[in-house]
């Protein structure tokens, strides 16, 4: 009896498995570079999701800026919001709005 | 042929961005990590996944590993937890999926390894059957017999891995025995397939 148990015993022993299936090394071995690939896809994304709430209320607060010292003069809240200058056929051909190569100082490529 | 690279000098290889370092470990303790995802999940993607995610966490956590325990045991520690929370998965699945009938069905079914006419059997198959009984344990004891006879832990070792009295491994190990005796004592009796059995 005992020896039979030990038999059972040493016959279980010897079945452990030993090896995946062929090609398990080289397996573990792309998992890991796509593991690597998403952690630098991720950590890029974490990166941007931190910043781009700060650059979204940075430019609210810049065009606020610019709708509250424009709105007077310009044309349209989104005009004043992006602080752009009026237009018109006359002012674009003025000779005031067009740089003036005399006034550059000296040196100057 | 000895390898005379340590597994200290390849994890600070591995750690330095080493592939080949890493892929040296992987070769070495792959049949560590089988033995153990294979006794608990059986052979199969499966188990598959769970071996090539243990070493994927051991490469996660290479700059913190300080040798404290030997990187076999290390190993094997995942696997097991890995191949544990693997069974739970399955077993979610199988209650939901399955009915109870189906599933008592499948897991009674052992693939018996064939007798040739002179009474031996072909080791492959024989091993094939013993991992199968194995795998009909429930979780707990099978935990047990997986560290305890295919690695070879003494009774402390692994009621240490498994967070366990050592009494309560040693009940678990003498009630799993007394499972497989019966499973496996017919074809430890024909004498003829102990050499077989020992190739």
């Amino acid at each position: 009896m005992t020896d039979d148990n030990d038999a059972v015993e040493a016959l279980v022993r010897e079945s452990a498995a030993r090896a995946f299936d062929a090609g398990f090394s080289d397996r573990v071995a792309a998992r890991l570079r796509a593991t690597t690939d998403a952690s630098v896809s991720d950590a890029l994304e974490r990166q941007v999701r931190r910043v781009v709430p700060l650059v979204a209320a940075a430019s609210l607060m810049l065009a606020a800026y610019n709708w509250w010292g424009g709105r007077e003069s310009a044309s349209s809240a989104l005009e004043a919001a992006l602080n752009l200058p009026r237009v018109s056929l006359s002012s674009a051909y003025s000779t005031s709005t067009l740089v003036d190569a005399s006034n550059l100082p000296l040196g100057t490529p | 042929m000895s390898n005379p690279t340590s597994d200290a000098d390849l994890i600070a290889r591995a750690r330095d961005g080493d592939d080949r370092a890493f892929a040296m470990l992987v070769e070495r303790y792959e049949s560590a990590v089988a033995a153990t995802v294979i006794g608990m999940l059986g052979r199969g993607d499966d188990a598959d996944d769970v071996g090539q995610e243990t070493f994927i966490r051991f490469h996660r956590a290479l700059g913190n590993f300080r040798g404290e325990s030997s990187l076999k045991t290390y190993l094997v520690h995942i696997a097991m937890n890995l191949s544990l929370n693997a069974l739970k998965r399955r077993r979610r699945s199988l209650l939901r999926f399955v009915s109870r009938d189906d599933a008592d069905d499948e897991i009674g079914n052992l693939p018996e390894p064939r007798v040739g006419p002179n009474g031996d059997v072909d080791a492959g198959e024989l091993h094939e059957f013993v991992r199968a009984a194995v795998a009909r344990l429930g979780e707990k004891q099978r935990a047990v017999v997986v560290l305890r006879l295919f690695h070879d832990y003494s009774t402390r070792e692994t009621a240490e891995l498994l967070g366990l009295p050592e009494g309560t491994v040693l009940s678990r190990l003498s009630r799993a025995m007394k499972e497989l005796e019966s499973l496996l004592r017919p074809y430890v009796r024909t004498g003829a397939m102990l050499p077989e059995v020992s190739r």
